[in-house]
């Protein structure tokens, strides 16, 4: 049943893809710490270059879980430095890591999140290894009925779980299912919504929308921002970054139990770092904030989403390979890049194609040991690319997302329509929608209209199909509790309040 | 009933629903391949979409902070810079529209003339090398170097 690990580790000890894990944690660290680039954005600009390269899909795809991955440890530089989360998951990071680095501790405090994110990411992997393969053996049995449900349920939690706008969060990702409906309908060879357009026939194209969304709609916030702000802040002294014995031990528990939360949130479809660092944060507020030293620079706090944020961002990596739905928004870039390939991950992920599959779970392992390595000493040298300025650094943006649409397609329509999904993705972000419920919306969405028909097909129609089995009943109950309870807890809440 | 972008947000939301469910009715299905078939799922989505708009018309969220007139003129000029550097990329080649892309939006951040000027220069030179060169795509040159 381990098979594929072992065979993993042969495909990533080949220097080639030894070579890409480095390069895409170094990259990764690098596009995560500069100012404003989360991992999403780090993805989305690097993945149409990956393309040409001309690397076989899992060399592509150990690039870019080393991007992720590394973005993830980039991102905190500027929470804890500058107080400036680059994206949602790093919030959490700014609570107790920025006081922390202006009471001169800035060294430790990259230290200790350097080694809370290692032990996350590791206890994650161990977890997606030993999980993985197993939930794949449940899968096979799925038909279409159950992945259908599956996705039922993935939206259900996403939509309680992500942003504080549950309607919204609906909403974004109808749009983005309907963004997906755009083209040659696959069940029929039937145009929908092409509008006799020739750039639309083939759907919109998953890398144009990705970085029109992000990357286009950032530089507008970015303008926007500075506009109003002005300059950013400026950089504390780091000193050497160095964690004692001794500090490590007083985070213990909080590492240990927030990786196992974080890990958990990270299997959970639709639901991805940032709230795994929320809950994780207030879940160790309640058991170890004796004193309220948290939010005034306690290490615990400061490891405690660390810890989370790394293993669930290993843990959305099993949704995605054995059930084909992705775990968190970076998660369904990564899902569609795959699809690039012609792989759709699955249950099959496995037995198909465990070179894949093994070959990136290997990879993470190596890329967590290089990414501790590399971050120790040279949190320093990563910390400087947060003074680049940002008239320096919007261009390279603009620079990497034209060259990179246009190799893709050589024609000016699909930059034209990056450029227009570009506003319509910064009104949104203004609007206070999660871009990441449309990006899992336009990637489930395919796939649940598709295995809805398939199984409706079978059937001849007759919907029972759809609750007829064990695992779609106890799948349509979980998603029906998980929209349900938290409306009642509102609700109870609030006649208490009334009450009281 | 306030105006608020929420409420604009969820009409027009509801006519996109409208607009959505007109176009999937027009679509010509001239072999039923499967029960299902290619309108229902936009639908049924749509209708969905419309719910939930209603829902934001009737308890519209707080109201975000817009950008002034004189920041959207800003931010309508940093899309008139994209716009025009896609417009060009092929006619006039990339390495001079890129040149000039670059300077304008390093201007529009804050860089002096001089610093845009130079990043403009040896930004556009070296990514050019570095996509020709290292990873082998191949940019328009424009119509003089051909």
């Amino acid at each position: 049943m381990f098979d594929f690990i072992i065979q993993g580790f042969g495909v990533a000890l080949t220097p080639l893809n030894l070579g890409l894990a480095f390069s895409g944690a170094l990259l990764g660290t690098l596009f995560g710490a500069l100012p404003g680039i989360g991992p999403i954005n780090g993805i989305a600009i690097l993945m149409p270059l990956a393309y040409t390269l001309g690397l076989p899909a899992e060399s592509a795809l150990i690039l870019l879980a080393g991007i992720y991955t590394g973005a993830e440890y980039g991102g905190r530089m500027s929470s804890i430095l500058l107080n400036v989360p680059g994206d949602a998951s790093a919030v959490m990071t700014t609570l107790d890591g920025y006081p922390l680095a202006k009471r001169g501790l800035a060294g430790p405090a990259l230290g200790i999140s350097a080694i809370s994110s290692f032990v996350g990411a590791s206890i994650a992997i161990l977890g997606l290894t030993l999980f993985a393969p197993l939930l794949a053996t449940v899968a096979v049995q799925f038909g279409p009925a159950e992945l259908f449900t599956m996705m039922v349920f993935a939206f259900a939690s996403m939509s309680v779980m992500m942003g504080k706008d549950p309607v919204k969060t609906a909403l974004g990702a109808i749009l983005g299912v309907l963004i997906g409906t755009v083209g040659v309908d696959s069940g029929t060879g039937i145009q929908r919504f092409t509008f006799d357009i020739p750039d639309l026939y083939d759907g919109i194209d998953f890398v144009v929308l990705i970085i029109g969304m992000f990357a286009i709609s950032e530089i507008l916030l970015m303008l926007e921002s500075r506009l109003q702000h002005g300059k950013t802040g400026e950089l504390p002294v780091i000193g050497r970054v160095f964690v004692t014995m001794k500090e490590i031990l007083y985070c213990k528990g909080a590492m240990l139990r927030s990786s196992l939360i974080g890990f958990l949130i990270g299997v959970l479809p639709g639901t991805g770092a940032s709230v795994a660092g929320a809950v994780a944060y207030t879940t160790e507020k309640r058991i170890s904030d004796k004193d309220n030293t948290f939010g005034t620079g306690d290490m615990r706090g400061l490891s405690a989403p660390e810890a989370a944020n790394n293993a669930s961002a290993a843990g959305s990596f099993v949704p995605m390979l054995t059930l084909g739905i992705p775990g968190s928004g970076t998660t369904a870039v990564l899902l569609g890049a795959l699809m690039l390939y012609n792989i759709t991950p699955g249950p099959m992920m496995f037995s198909e194609h465990p070179k894949v599959a093994g070959g990136l779970i290997a990879s993470l392992y190596i890329g967590n040991i290089v990414l501790l390595l590399l971050n120790l000493p040279l949190a320093g040298f990563f910390a400087r690319v947060l003074t680049i300025p940002r008239w320096a650094l919007v261009p390279g943006i603009v620079i990497l997302s034209f060259v990179g649409v246009y190799q893709l397609h050589s024609d000016m329509g699909a930059i034209y329509l990056m450029l227009g999904i570009g506003i319509l993705g910064y009104l949104l972000r203004k609007l206070n929608f999660s871009l990441a419920t449309i990006v899992l919306g336009f990637v489930l969405g395919g796939l649940m209209e598709e295995n809805l028909r398939r199984a409706l097909a079978i059937s001849g129609g007759d919907t029972n199909i759809l609750w007829q089995s064990g695992i779609s009943q106890g799948l349509w109950a979980a998603s029906l509790l998980l929209i349900l309870v938290p409306f009642l807890l509102s609700r109870l809440s609030k006649r208490k309040a009334q009450t009281a | 009933m306030k105006i608020a972008a929420d409420r604009i947000l969820g009409f027009a939301l509801m006519g996109l629903a409208a607009f959505i469910v007109a176009q999937s009715l027009s679509i010509e299905v001239p072999f039923a391949y499967d029960p299902v078939g290619p309108k229902a799922f936009p639908i049924g989505l749509s209708i969905l979409m419309a719910i939930f708009s209603l829902v934001l018309i009737l308890r519209p969220g707080p109201e975000g902070d817009w950008p002034s007139a004189s920041v959207m003129l800003q931010l309508g000029l940093v899309m008139v810079i994209l716009i025009a550097f896609a417009f060009f990329f092929v006619r006039l080649g990339y390495p001079i529209t890129a040149v000039a892309a670059i300077t304008a939006i390093a201007r529009l951040f804050g860089a002096s003339w001089r610093a845009a000027g130079v990043t403009g220069v040896l930004m556009a030179g070296a990514s050019y090398v570095l996509f020709t060169a290292v990873l082998e795509i191949s940019l328009p040159t424009g119509l003089w170097f051909s």
